[in-house]
């Protein structure tokens, strides 16, 4: 009886002890980007290797894969996280080992860097490297161009079916019409929805004023009453089955609502637009970088991209696959013409202090949807 | 006289086949021609030979089982060890440890989930079926545990004392008479276990590896791209599997037990 | 004599093993996550990413926020309807379920099985067949001139009720379940024989009875409820706010783990504390421990 108080007073001082052990690892753990990949073998010996992908379900078709270990003789294992969170958790958790292509949003990419989990990557190595769309590089995340390859990228929309809407909508502020009550479905993002508001009020979506965040709380409040559903996924289903008459949707959603139904309107908010990339990155221990590079050059190859980006409904980030992409998808693709760049605005990683104020503003406003 | 109404019979269908709609409709709409739920377009199976086409759906299917087993049988073993001990060891941590082993359902999920990654990254564990195994355990424990002892409150104990006076040695007694009597609700706690298992996904996304998708995972993360009727049409091949699998066990089992069992039918178990 | 006490120690010890398994893993891995999240919920997050080994209360404050204490009152009104319901529907499925013949108790047990053995994700989107505009639900109700208009009932707090009370129900059938089923029916019958009216019969006898395993079903109902997140975002479209939805939040889109740390310790300290007085009101005695 004793003894067993004693494990397990043994046992828990053993885990406090870890455990403060492990808080103290965030500082000690920043050695390992300068890690290099110095496996600079050819292509021979990455037979029969493993590449270890880490992205959303559903980035690229089955059969850009297969072409890939066809040719190269490379398998890919194809593993999924839900939320850019998750990955850089679980990334961090396995020391920035384990996977070896990791394609997430923008600003989880920022922190990654920032946390020493990101390798430098060597742009010789992709021999395809000059077509990537010069747009959509040098951006916040990446500066330098030193980390990442962009593999799409997507707007914030409003999507509505004119049969159920009586007004014409030309931009956020027109979605807390009236008329619209209980009608709407939006993005479930606090940093997207808080931002819309902030965009009716003439703010930036990156302010760290808490009490502009505030006012965007107090005025999403009066939006409430018309809130139907708030979600990230398949918000095009709700559209086109008649469940919502209009939607803020990110552009693959888009892309599916209009192929399913064209009579469908597109908006590009008048008020300014939200934008985002999302970009291949290598992990600083990644156990094989080279077929990393391998699958990057790969799917860099104009006709390669075009297949790609027609299958994931975002924006080509290849130039040189933009003539490729076939007429009817092409609309859907490529950044409309009139496209004004003033008008767009990424967003950034924020203070801690304006994230929690986004946070609580964002949690008010669900609360009083229903 | 026994049946002085059939009224209870009545709610007991009408009960499972409400909970065989949802069910249904999944099925159905898995032969949907069209990709979206919202539309019926018509008949067709292509969405089998698209499920047919995806190696890694059968690849999760097997390390989906292999962790139900494990666990739901570590769980099976743990659980009612543990909850059959308790009643008769006397530690001053009895409680407390009581307590602590039913945690795990009282936490939620996500941040048990993330919990668990921290501390096998602070082990070092690698991740994999091991620590998705310990995880999976941890929270099967209390299902197992709390329908063992809740048959264990108030069961008859003189029949193992007999027993147990009469010079049977304490490891019989606990297999021919006590096992026997729990086994009904070791066995709904195992099943639960199991059910819980192989339909866990947040607390999987932190603890799986690279190697080791699940089921559940490959739903999850298909879900937030679209809900194809591929999977859908992977839940009817799974419902019809477990169908077939049902029908195979109450087949084996059907001609024995009509000799050596119910007398009495009403009451089998006691 | 003393050959019985030998035998009678040796038993014990026997019996100490058995509970070593249970001890050994619990205080592994059980205790070692949960000393961790504890200890994470008096850390201070970093800026952006991680936790910083700094001593602070600021994530319990937090919690104080109106906004906050909104959602664990919502967690809370959620988890007793849904208990509840359960209750009312789950147990007199579990009792009789123990009244039918052995072989049918197994088809029943198998039947009620099997949909549990697919995913319950899906079985959430059966679900949306079911409500949305246009579904099942619609079709039905406007066939039989209930309504004109699409009742809209996706997305709405009811229908976030009916998934929970589908997703729990199992839980609440097995544990009445299997402690109806050791259940003597021949002491109803006889309460009934001795001129008791049936409702009678079936508190004093049954009811008290079966009490253990209603608890326990209320236990893996009612605690698990408060953390469920899932379905509020699938059925409810995200506008039901629980802690659970809470606590993924700031794990998720905040990045600050030790609030969402707090969260958790705050609201396994809840549950606790409901479990604890519901075991006092109930007043049974030999269920001590059963929590």
């Amino acid at each position: 009886m004793k003894r067993n108080k004693m494990i397990s007073l043994v046992l828990s001082a053993v885990l406090l002890l870890a455990v403060l052990a492990g808080c103290g690892e965030a500082e000690s753990s920043s050695k390992g980007g300068e890690v290099s990949s110095a496996v600079q073998t050819e292509d021979t010996s990455l037979k029969g290797s493993t590449l270890n992908l880490f992205t959303w379900e559903g980035m690229f078709p089955q059969e850009v894969l297969d072409g890939f270990t066809e040719e190269t003789g490379v398998k890919i294992n194809y593993v999924n996280f839900d939320f850019d969170e998750t990955m850089l958790a679980k990334l961090e958790a396995a020391g920035g080992g384990d996977y070896d292509l990791v394609i997430a949003d923008d600003y989880i990419i920022e922190t990654a860097i920032s946390e020493d989990l990101v390798q430098k990557l060597d742009p010789s190595k992709l021999s395809n490297y000059k077509s990537i769309n010069p747009v959509y590089q040098g951006q916040f995340f990446d500066p330098e161009d030193e980390y990442t390859v962009p593999y799409g990228a997507g707007v914030q929309t409003i999507v509505y079916d004119p049969s159920l809407v009586d007004l014409e909508i030309t931009g956020y502020a027109d979605l807390w019409d009236k008329s619209l009550e209980d009608s709407v479905g939006i993005i479930a993002s606090s940093r997207v929805i808080d931002g819309m508001a902030l965009k009716v009020l003439g703010e930036s979506y990156n302010t760290e004023d808490i009490s502009k965040i505030e006012a965007a709380g107090q005025k999403l409040l009066e939006l409430a009453p018309n809130i139907r559903l708030i979600k990230d996924d398949n918000t095009q289903d709700d559209l086109l089955s008649g469940e919502i008459s209009a939607a803020v949707m990110y552009t693959s959603q888009v892309t599916m609502a209009k192929m399913q139904n064209p009579e469908l309107k597109v908006v590009f908010p008048k008020e300014g637009i939200g934008f985002g990339i999302m970009a291949q990155f290598i992990p600083s221990n990644a156990p094989n970088a080279e077929a990393a590079y391998l699958f990057m050059d790969y799917i860099l190859r104009p006709e390669i991209s075009a297949k790609c980006y027609e299958f994931l409904g975002y924006y080509c980030t290849n130039k040189d696959a933009d003539a490729l992409i076939s007429e009817e998808y092409r609309e859907f693709l490529t950044l409309p013409e009139d496209f004004k760049a003033e008008k767009m605005e990424m967003i950034e990683n924020i203070s801690a202090e304006a994230l929690e104020a986004h946070e609580k503003v964002w949690t008010a406003f669900k609360s009083a949807c229903e | 006289m026994k049946n002085r109404t059939k009224l209870p019979n009545v709610y007991l269908g009408v009960l499972l086949f409400l909970m065989y709609v949802p069910i249904f409709l999944v099925i159905l709409y898995s032969f949907n021609e069209s990709k979206l739920s919202s539309v019926w377009s018509g008949f067709s199976l292509k969405w089998y030979t698209e499920l047919f086409r995806d190696r890694a759906i059968f690849e999760a299917l097997g390390n989906t089982l292999i962790l139900g087993v494990i666990s739901s049988l570590s769980a099976g073993v743990i659980g009612t060890l543990g909850a059959f001990g308790m009643t008769k060891v006397n530690f001053k941590t009895k409680s407390a440890v009581e307590y602590v082993s039913t945690l795990p359902i009282m936490i939620p999920e996500i941040i048990l989930g993330m919990v668990f990654m921290a501390f096998f990254s602070l082990l070092g564990l690698p991740f994999g079926m091991t620590t998705l195994i310990l995880a999976h355990t941890a929270f099967c424990i209390p299902y197992v545990y709390m329908l063992v002892k809740a048959r264990l409150v108030g069961m008859d104990k003189s029949l193992a004392e007999a027993a147990l006076d009469l010079g049977a040695s304490p490891l019989r007694v606990f297999f021919d008479i006590t096992l026997p009597l729990l086994l009904p609700a070791i066995v709904s706690g195992m099943l639960l276990a199991f059910a819980m298992s192989i339909d866990d996904v947040i607390i999987s996304v932190f603890v799986t590896g690279v190697n080791t998708n699940t089921l559940p995972l490959k739903i999850y993360t298909q879900l937030k791209t679209g809900v194809t009727p591929k999977i859908n049409a992977l839940c009817t091949l799974m419902f019809a599997a477990t169908l077939l699998l049902c029908g195979f066990a109450a087949f084996l089992g059907r001609t024995p037990k009509h000799k050596k069992q119910e007398p009495e039918s009403g009451r089998a178990g006691r | 004599m003393s050959g019985n006490r030998e035998k009678k120690k040796r038993r014990l010890r026997g019996e100490a093993l058995t509970v070593l398994p249970l001890y050994v893993f619990t205080l592994l891995f059980v205790l070692g996550p949960i000393v961790y999240m504890i200890v994470l919920s008096f850390l201070t997050r970093a800026e952006t990413w991680g936790v910083l080994p700094e001593f602070t209360l600021q994530n319990y404050k937090n919690i104080a926020e109106p906004v906050y204490l909104e959602t664990f009152w919502e967690s809370i009104k959620l988890a007793l309807t849904s208990t509840v319901l359960v209750i009312l529907i789950g147990y007199p499925f579990g009792y009789f379920m123990a009244k039918l013949t052995a072989k049918w108790k197994k088809r029943t047990m198998m039947l009620l099985m099997i949909p549990f053995w697919t995913s319950s994700l899906i079985r959430l989107y059966g679900w949306i067949i079911i409500f949305r505009a246009g579904g099942i639900l619609d079709k039905l109700l406007m066939a039989l001139h209930v309504t004109e208009k699409s009742v809209k009932i996706l997305y709405t707090y009811p229908a976030v009720v009916v998934g929970m009370v589908y997703a729990l129900l199992p839980f609440m059938i097995f544990a009445v379940y299997s402690s109806a089923e050791k259940l003597d029916f021949s002491l109803v019958e006889a309460a009934r024989d001795l001129g008791a009216s049936p409702m009678k019969a079936f508190l004093t006898v049954s009811l008290k009875l079966t009490l253990p395993g209603l608890l326990s079903g209320v236990v893996l109902t009612f605690v698990p409820s408060m953390g469920l997140f899932f379905i509020a975002d699938i059925l409810g479209g995200n506008k039901v706010v629980l802690v659970g939805n809470l606590i993924q939040e700031q794990l998720m889109k905040t990045h600050n783990w030790p609030f969402a740390a707090a969260l958790s310790v705050a609201l396994l300290a809840l549950t606790s504390l409901f479990m604890f007085l519901y075991r006092k009101l109930s007043g049974v005695k030999d269920l001590e421990g059963l929590v």
